[in-house]
C-alpha cells in the first residue's frame, strides 16, 4: 500500500548553491542511503517519486521548502524521516511532516502564499528600515506598481502589486551573518497563485536593486542596495499576523519577535 | 544608496617568508584562514556555484592541527570533469585514513570565478576547508592527459605558489604529479618538484612518510632544507625529481640522453606496480557529488592493466601486468558502496572490462542482486565479439537495450594488423548482427585516423564498414541507428607508436572529408568527429622535451586554460606561444623518429623494454600481429621478468583465461629496484 507524506524542509548553508535540477538526485540518493521504500515511476528511466512544488533560486536560503514523497510501503514516519533527515546533506533538514489522507487537496493548493525575508547588513539599519516601511505603505496603498524584468528571451513588464498580500520592515538585532549589530529585515507575503512575482521584483518595486527597471508607479531611482540574504521563510496561507504555515497551521509573524531572536 | 554591504576583503595572503608557521606539524601549526566567507558573495555571480562549496557525502574534513602532513589533491580541470576521477579518490581515502595525515581536494575554477578570485585576491582553495593552496605540504596533481598542463600552472599561480620549482623554498609545498601524462613530465620539468610513475597507492604513503619525517626533523631543529627533502624523495622508488637530471642534446638538436646530475639518484626511474589489488580495495567511501558531474556512479576497478597489446594505447602499455580483483571482492565493494552512497548506477571499470577472467560470474551475480531494482549496471567494454553482447544483455536486464559500442579502431583488416587490434571485418559484422538481432537499437563504432602507414583506402574502409553495419542495422529494424565516431590519432610515449609522425590537422580534416563524402547518401548513418585541432597541443605535450616547457608557460601567460574545452579555443594562443619561444611543432610532432634518437622519457622506466617496443613498431610496419600474453606465450615485453608472475589461472571455473592472479598463491613479491637493475632487466 502506498503512503504519501508531505514534508517541510530547509535549504541553508552550503547547499544553498545547489540548483533545483540537482535536487532530485540528491533526494533519491539520500532515500537510498536511508534505505526507505520510496516508490519509483514506471518506464525505462525510473525516478523516485519525490515532487517539489516549485524551484528556489540558487543562492537563496530557505526554511520553507516542501516536498511530497510517495512510498511503496508504509514507513514509520517519525523514526524514518529522522533517518532521512540525517542522510541528507548538511543544511537540508526535515522540519515537519504530514501524512496525506485520501482526497486531500494537492500540495500546491495548500501553498497559496510564501513569506519571504530579505536581510541587509548592519550599516544604516534604522534609516533603511524607515525607508522600506514608507515605501511598503505606499506600495500597499497603490493599485498597480510595475517593473520591467530583463531576461535573455526578452523584457517583460510585471505588475508587482497584486501579488503582495502584506509586508513589513523591522530592525533586528543579532540577525544571522557575520558582524552582528542591527540588521534591516523586510518580510513580505507574496501570492503563489497568479503570475510569479519574486522577491527581486518586489525589491525593484520598492526602489531597491532587484535587477528590474522601474515602470509605472515604482520609484524611479534605485537607492536601496541588494540584500545580503534572501530567505524563503515558509509557505501556506496569508494570516492577520503573517503566514499560516501549511503543514502545522502555526503562524509565522510578519514582524519577528525581536526579543526571542536576540535570546 | 542605503543598505550597501561594507566593503569586505579576503584574508591577506602572508608574504613569502612568513608562511612557514602554517606548515608546522600538528598543534604547532598556525591555522590558515578559510576563504569561504570571501568566496560566498561571488558564488551568486558564477556558473554552477555548487562545484565550489564542498560538503558532499563522504567528504573528509580533518582538523589542520591534528595532522603532521597535509596534502592538496588536485585535478587540473573542473569539478564536473575531475570529481569522478578514481585516482584522486583512492589517494584521498588512503591518505585520510592515516591519523596524522590530512588530504583535501582542489579542482580548477572555471574562468568566471578565476577572474573574480583574482580581483579579490582570493587564492586557490581546498574544497573541504576552503584553505589556501600555499599552506599545504604536498600539491598532488593527477595528469590523466596533457591538456591540463596550463591549468596546473594556473592553479599554482592562483594558489600563490611560485610556478618555477627553482624559486620554491622550504615554506612552499612540494608539487608532485602522477597519472598517465606523468610518464613524460619533461614539458613540465621546470614547474614540478617531483613526478611519480605508476600505481599511486603505496608510493603516496611512502612519500607521506618522508614528508612527515622531514617536517618533524626540521621541527626538532634538524639542519634539513628543501634540497634534503627532494634528495630523500628521490630515494623513494618510483619518484622522479626532474631537477636532479639534465638533458644532453646533439648538435642537430636531437636528444642524446637525460642523465642524473645529482649523486645517488637512479639513472632510470622505475614505475611502481601494486602487486595485489586485493590489499587496496579503494575507493570505498566514494564522494557523492551534489551537482552534475560526467560520471555519477559507484565505480569499482575490476582489474588494472591490459595486455591486448593495441599499439596506439598508452594506458594498455604502461599499466601492465594485468591484476584482477576477485569476483567476491567486487561483489562486496559494489553492495557496500551502493548502500553507503545511494548511487543508482554501478560502473565496473577497467581498460577492457569484458576481459576479466570471471566477468561472466560477476555480471550474473550482480544482475541477480539488482534484478527488479532501479540500480543499473554499466561495464565499459568496446570489445568486438558476441560475448560482449551477451554480457551487455545480462547487465541490461533492468533497462532498455539502447546503445552498444564497439571499437574496431581502424577500417581495414590491414590497418587493424598494424595497430594490433585483432578483429576481422567478418567478426565485426557478425557481432553487430548479433547485437541487432537481440534487440539493440543503436551501435556506435569507434575509429581513429592518422594511424601509421595509413592510406586513402584505409580511411575509406571506415566509411564502408559503417555503411555495411548500417545495412545490417536496417535489416533488423527501420529505426535502428549506427554512429561512427572518428578521432585523430595522437602518438604517446611508452608505446610502439612513440616513434611515429602525427598527422597534421589539415591532413586529418582531409581524411574526415573523405569519410563524410562517402557516407553522405546514407541518412541514419551518423558521423561524429572531434575537432582535428584538438590533437595538436596534446601531441606536442605528449612527446615534447624540456625545451617545450617555455612554450607551456608562455601559452599560459597569454591566457591559455582548459585546452581540452571547445568553449576555450586556445590553439591560436598556443601557436603564438610556440612562435615566441621558438618551439617547432613540425619537429616535435610531425616527424618520424629513428631508432638511435633518445626519447625524452628514456630515463623513465614503464617496465617495457625499448628494444621490444622498437621490435613491435617494426612488426606494426610489416603488419604483423601479436597475441595477448594472457592467452599465448610470453613475448618478453619486459614488464614481468624478475617479477615472478605466473601467467595462469583465472577465478571463474567457467572461463579459464590465463591471467595474472592477485593474491592467489605463487611468489608475488616485486623485486626491489636494485635487484631489477642488477639482473639487467
Amino acid at each position: 500500500m502506498q503512503q504519501r507524506i508531505r514534508i517541510r524542509w530547509t535549504k541553508r548553508g552550503r547547499v544553498r548553491y545547489v540548483s533545483a535540477r540537482d535536487l532530485s538526485s540528491i533526494w533519491e540518493r539520500a532515500l537510498r542511503r536511508a534505505d526507505l521504500p520510496i516508490a519509483y515511476s514506471e518506464g525505462f528511466t525510473p525516478h523516485a517519486k519525490v515532487s517539489f512544488p516549485d524551484a528556489l533560486p540558487v543562492g537563496y536560503d530557505s526554511t520553507g521548502e516542501y516536498a511530497e514523497l510517495t512510498f511503496a510501503a508504509p514507513i514509520v514516519a517519525d523514526r524514518d524521516l529522522a533517518r532521512l533527515s540525517r542522510a541528507l546533506p548538511e543544511g537540508m533538514d526535515i522540519l515537519t511532516y504530514f501524512e496525506v489522507p485520501d482526497g486531500a487537496p494537492k500540495l500546491a493548493r495548500m501553498l497559496r502564499a510564501t513569506m519571504w525575508e530579505l536581510v541587509w547588513p548592519a550599516v544604516d539599519a534604522a534609516e533603511l528600515t524607515d525607508r522600506l516601511t514608507a515605501r511598503g505603505r505606499a506600495l500597499l496603498a497603490a493599485d498597480h506598481i510595475e517593473v520591467i524584468r530583463h531576461r535573455p528571451d526578452g523584457d517583460r513588464t510585471i505588475d508587482v502589486r497584486p501579488a503582495v498580500l502584506t509586508l513589513a520592515a523591522a530592525t533586528r538585532r543579532a540577525a544571522p551573518g557575520p558582524g552582528g549589530g542591527e540588521h534591516t529585515v523586510l518580510r513580505a507575503v507574496l501570492r503563489n497563485d497568479g503570475p510569479t512575482v519574486r522577491p527581486n521584483d518586489l525589491l525593484s518595486a520598492l526602489g531597491g536593486d532587484g535587477g528590474c527597471t522601474p515602470a509605472a508607479g515604482a520609484p524611479r531611482e534605485v537607492d536601496i542596495a541588494a540584500p545580503t540574504r534572501i530567505n524563503r521563510v515558509a509557505q501556506g496561507e496569508v494570516d492577520d499576523g503573517g503566514l499560516r504555515e501549511a503543514l502545522t497551521g502555526e503562524v509565522e509573524a510578519l514582524v519577528p519577535d525581536v526579543d526571542a531572536e536576540a535570546a | 544608496m542605503l543598505g550597501s554591504a561594507p566593503p569586505t576583503s579576503a584574508p591577506a595572503t602572508p608574504a613569502r617568508g612568513a608562511r612557514g608557521g602554517y606548515r608546522r606539524p600538528g598543534t604547532r601549526a598556525q591555522l590558515p584562514p578559510s576563504y569561504y566567507e570571501a568566496l560566498e558573495p561571488l558564488l551568486g555571480t558564477v556558473k554552477k556555484p555548487a562545484q565550489y562549496v564542498g560538503g558532499e557525502h563522504n567528504q573528509q574534513e580533518a582538523d589542520w592541527t591534528a595532522a603532521d602532513s597535509r596534502w592538496l589533491l588536485c585535478y587540473p580541470d573542473t569539478y564536473e570533469v575531475g570529481q569522478p576521477n578514481q585516482g584522486i579518490q583512492i589517494l584521498y581515502e588512503v591518505l585520510n585514513r592515516r591519523p596524522a595525515t590530512l588530504a583535501e581536494r582542489l579542482y580548477a575554477p572555471w574562468v568566471d570565478l578565476e577572474e573574480r578570485m583574482r580581483e579579490r585576491d582570493i587564492p586557490a582553495f581546498s574544497l573541504e576547508g576552503h584553505r589556501p593552496a600555499w599552506a599545504f605540504d604536498v600539491i598532488g596533481v593527477t595528469l590523466p592527459h596533457e591538456l591540463g598542463h596550463t591549468n596546473l600552472l594556473n592553479l599554482l599561480d592562483l594558489g600563490r605558489i611560485p610556478i618555477h620549482a627553482a624559486e620554491r623554498t622550504e615554506e612552499d609545498p612540494i608539487v608532485l604529479v602522477g597519472g598517465h601524462a606523468a610518464y613524460n613530465p619533461e614539458p613540465l620539468a621546470p614547474f614540478i618538484d617531483a613526478a611519480v610513475m605508476g600505481d599511486g597507492e603505496e608510493v603516496a604513503l611512502e612519500v607521506d612518510d618522508v614528508v612527515a619525517a622531514h617536517k618533524r626533523e626540521r621541527e626538532a631543529g634538524g639542519d634539513v632544507d628543501r634540497h634534503t627533502l627532494l634528495r630523500r624523495l628521490a630515494q623513494v622508488e618510483g619518484v622522479y625529481i626532474p631537477s636532479f637530471y639534465a638533458p644532453r642534446y646533439t648538435d642537430d638538436g636531437r636528444l642524446k640522453a637525460t642523465v642524473p646530475i645529482e649523486a645517488g639518484v637512479p639513472p632510470r626511474v622505475p614505475k611502481r606496480t601494486v602487486q595485489d589489488l586485493e590489499q587496496w580495495p579503494f575507493p570505498q567511501k566514494q564522494i557523492v557529488p551534489m551537482t552534475e558531474t560526467v560520471h555519477e556512479r559507484f565505480s569499482v576497478e575490476i582489474f588494472r592493466g591490459c595486455t591486448r597489446g593495441c599499439r596506439f594505447c598508452q594506458a594498455g602499455m604502461i599499466t601492465r601486468p594485468v591484476r584482477e580483483r576477485k569476483p567476491e571482492t567486487i561483489q562486496r565493494l559494489v553492495e557496500e558502496g551502493v548502500k553507503d552512497t545511494g548511487f543508482g548506477e554501478v560502473g565496473l571499470l577497467s581498460l577492457s572490462s569484458a576481459d576479466h577472467s570471471g566477468i561472466g560470474k560477476v555480471a550474473r551475480d550482480l544482475a541477480d542482486e539488482y534484478e527488479g531494482t532501479v540500480t543499473s549496471l554499466s561495464l565499459p567494454s568496446t570489445r568486438v565479439d558476441a560475448f560482449n553482447v551477451t554480457l551487455s544483455n545480462e547487465l541490461s536486464r533492468n533497462g532498455r537495450r539502447t546503445g552498444l559500442t564497439f571499437a574496431p579502431e581502424a577500417g581495414s583488416d590491414r590497418m587493424r594488423a598494424v595497430i594490433n587490434k585483432m578483429v576481422s571485418e567478418q567478426d565485426l559484422l557478425r557481432t553487430t548482427e548479433v547485437a541487432f538481432s537481440e534487440g539493440w537499437r543503436h551501435v556506435k563504432l569507434y575509429f581513429m585516423i592518422g594511424l601509421p602507414t595509413e592510406r586513402e583506402e584505409d580511411v575509406l574502409a571506415i566509411a564502408e564498414l559503417g555503411i555495411k553495419t548500417y545495412e545490417l542495422a536496417r535489416k533488423h529494424g527501420k529505426g535502428n541507428k549506427v554512429t561512427i565516431s572518428v578521432g585523430g590519432f595522437v602518438p604517446k610515449p611508452h608505446t610502439p607508436f612513440q616513434w611515429a609522425a602525427q598527422d597534421s590537422p589539415e591532413e586529418i580534416k582531409r581524411k574526415l572529408a573523405l569519410i563524410r563524402q562517402t557516407i553522405k547518401d546514407h541518412r541514419g548513418l551518423k558521423l561524429r568527429t572531434n575537432d582535428p585541432e584538438e590533437g595538436v597541443i596534446e601531441g606536442l605535450l605528449a612527446r615534447g622535451d624540456r625545451r617545450v616547457a617555455p612554450a607551456v608557460e608562455r601559452a599560459w601567460r597569454l591566457g591559455a586554460r582548459f585546452d581540452g574545452w571547445h568553449e576555450m579555443p586556445t590553439l591560436d594562443t598556443w601557436r603564438r606561444a610556440l612562435a615566441e619561444t621558438g618551439v617547432d611543432l613540425d619537429w616535435f610532432s610531425h616527424r618520424e623518429r629513428d631508432e638511435r634518437e633518445a626519447l625524452p622519457w628514456d630515463h623513465l622506466d614503464s617496465g617495457l623494454e625499448k628494444d621490444w617496443l622498437w621490435e613491435d613498431w617494426q612488426d606494426a610496419l610489416s603488419e604483423k600481429e601479436l597475441d595477448d600474453c594472457r592467452w599465448s606465450p610470453c613475448y618478453d615485453c619486459g614488464v614481468c621478468p624478475g617479477l615472478s608472475i605466473q601467467h595462469d589461472t583465472g577465478y571463474d571455473g567457467g572461463m579459464q583465461l590465463p591471467v595474472v592472479p592477485s593474491g592467489l598463491g605463487g611468489n608475488e613479491q616485486l623485486p626491489v629496484t636494485p635487484e631489477r637493475y642488477a639482473s639487467g632487466a
